[in-house]
């Protein structure tokens, strides 16, 4: 009985989520038609507190792993004299939302190296290609864990094909898994316009040709959580917009909380 | 010659084998076979709570293959493959070791029941299986199919422990009918405290798969160590002396405070290992070693209910038995004569 129930709810469940995950139309959204008078969003990206101490990975399960070249501490809060990567950075809001922009033909690649994903954090556009590679010399499975895009888990051995696959809708942001390595950790910002960056090791972060507008600037961490601000850019302005992370912020609540949270779809 | 003595019998089914020594049984195959089977249980546990605390649910993305076979290549058992594929080939041993017992049940087996449970056993385990592969399959609901697996994971080890008590010398020999209290009946707190260590295993579960918070876990925690340790109390108070029924009492609340510390040991070590890379130690040990015994626990509440009812009549029935005992007794005094 508990068997049949479960397989109807996911029936169920199932039909309702192919659905929505099928390629969407671009809808009545006009294209949008630059007028020359694009503005451009600039800023540094700070750490408030002691750098924290970078956690080793133990990877010693997959000789093939361990045995590789490459660094073997965790990624997941790089600070650098004071300023924090990996930060994606994007704009939502006032005229983006109004218009719709060409997709890239040109793929977003995350390669596996050293059992490490590259790059950790990434933004795609919506339907661009989006292709994972394998340079190392074992298995990896790539599981992105989406909320409103499809699911999908796929094994990758050494010198097999790229996978290629596309988001169809806009979700930031989607977290990437091997599960074979579990500390092997990505995340993917996929937005329907072309106006966000990540953070590179000193923290800077530039977004270019963002049409004249009133935006809020979203700013995301995987451990250090969500900030916001409002931002205005005139025609051909260029902003700068800087942030502070403290060293106490979390990404939010987890399983640990004591409130009840039901993740059920 | 078989031995009754001054009591009467209350299972029923041993009445149909009185002619027969009670070693002679033909359930005693069946009841090693049981036993076996609960020890892979056991082990089978061990590695489904194994993959949920290294995270490698998903790490082999096939099912029933894996990798597409169904032996995979050396190669590929490394790192998190290796909880998950091991965890499907002791389910494969836990599977075709189910089927043999339905079977030899089926066959052994005079009591009706006794055949229906076996099959019932191996309708679970076909379940389980079925459900472990939606988990495969569906990634998507992770939370939603992991949380009834957990839960038919320990319903078919209370069937598994069950069989094993129908199976046993010490429910065939014959005991003395006890009435059991109107008060605060011990057939129906042990009862209930089976159901809510059961609901507890799955908030457990529903927890450690991040569809629930903990706050579900806490409170069913107190109310199981409440449910149990007044089971265990009114156990000890009323049948002391009797070992049938004090013994798993007394195994139950050994557990119970191990479980508790286990339980928190396992929490405080989460928490602490809430920014590693990767689950580490000791937090994988303190959660295997946490549901385990919260496995065990509830082994021991189902002996402890079995046995309840085989032993303690209701207290409207205890007279009409009573009654019923003195004529058995007359009539064996008068044949003896």
């Amino acid at each position: 009985m508990l068997t049949l129930a479960t397989v109807l709810i996911i029936v169920g469940c199932g039909k309702k989520k192919s659905t929505t995950g099928e390629k969407e139309p671009e809808g009545t959204k006009p294209a949008y038609a630059s007028k020359g008078d694009e503005g451009t969003i600039t800023g540094k990206i700070s750490f408030d507190g002691a750098a924290p101490e970078l956690k080793k990975i133990d990877m010693s399960q997959d000789a093939n792993c361990a045995g590789s070249a490459g660094d073997k501490t965790a990624d997941d809060l790089l600070v650098a004299d004071g300023k924090l990567a990996n930060v994606f950075v994007y704009i939502k809001g006032g005229p983006v939302d109004k218009f719709s922009f060409p997709t890239p033909s040109d793929p977003v690649v995350l390669d596996q190296q050293g059992c490490r994903y590259h790059p950790r954090v990434f933004g795609i556009q919506v339907n661009q290609p989006f292709k994972v590679t394998n340079s190392d010399n074992t298995t990896h499975n790539i599981h992105p864990s989406p909320k409103t895009n499809p699911e999908w888990n796929k094994m990758q051995a050494p010198g097999q094909p790229a996978i290629e696959e596309k988001f169809h809708r806009p979700e930031t942001l989607i977290p990437v898994k091997c599960n074979q390595h579990p500390w092997m950790k990505a995340s993917i910002g996929v937005l329907a316009h072309p106006y966000f960056a990540v953070s590179a090791k000193d923290g800077t972060y530039t977004i270019k040709n963002v049409p004249p507008g009133t935006y809020t600037l979203v700013f995301w961490h995987e451990t250090k959580g969500e900030q916001t601000q409002q931002v205005t850019i005139a025609a051909k302005e260029s902003k700068t917009q800087d942030i502070t992370y403290k060293a106490a912020a979390t990404a939010g609540a987890t399983s640990m909380q004591i409130a009840p949270t039901l993740l059920l779809p | 010659m078989y031995r009754t003595g001054n009591y009467p019998l209350r299972n029923a089914d041993l009445i149909d084998q009185k002619d027969r020594p009670v070693n002679d049984t033909p359930t005693r195959g069946v009841h090693r076979l049981a036993i076996i089977l609960c020890c892979i249980t056991v082990a089978l546990l061990v590695a489904g709570a194994l993959v949920t605390s290294n995270e490698a649910g998903d790490s082999v993305p096939d099912w029933p293959l894996s990798f597409g076979r169904w032996l995979i290549r050396s190669n590929n058992f490394i790192a998190n493959v290796r909880y998950e594929y091991s965890h499907r080939f002791i389910a494969g041993v836990v599977g075709f070791t189910t089927l043999a017992l339905a079977i030899w049940t089926y066959f052994a087996e005079r009591r009706n029941w006794m055949r229906r449970l076996g099959l019932i056993a191996f309708a679970g385990v076909i379940a389980q299986a079925v459900i472990g592969g939606m988990r495969v399959w569906f990634p998507e609901y992770k939370a939603l199919i992991a949380v009834p697996h957990a839960l038919v994971a320990q319903s078919f080890f209370a069937v598994a422990v069950s069989i094993v008590v129908f199976t046993s010398r010490s429910w065939w020999s014959p005991r003395q009918i006890k009435s059991d209290d109107k008060s605060l009946p011990l057939r129906t707190l042990t009862g209930v405290t089976v159901l809510a260590v059961l609901i507890q295993l799955v908030l457990g579960a529903g927890f450690r798969h991040q569809a629930f918070g903990i706050a579900p876990h806490i409170a069913g925690a107190v109310i199981v160590t409440a449910l149990i340790a007044t089971t265990v109390i009114t156990v000890l108070r009323r049948h002391r002396r009797d070992g049938y029924l004090a013994r798993p009492a007394k195994f139950a609340i050994a557990l119970l405070i191990i479980q508790l510390g286990l339980g928190i040991g396992a929490y405080l070590a989460r928490l602490a290992s809430a920014g590693d890379p990767q689950p580490l130690e000791p937090m994988i040990s303190l959660t295997v070693a946490h549901l385990v015994v919260g496995a065990m626990t509830l082994a021991m509440m189902v002996t402890l209910m079995l046995r309840s009812h085989q032993v303690l009549s209701p207290a409207r029935q205890a007279v009409s038995e009573a009654i019923e005992s003195r004529k058995v007794h007359s009539a064996a005094s008068g044949s003896a004569v």
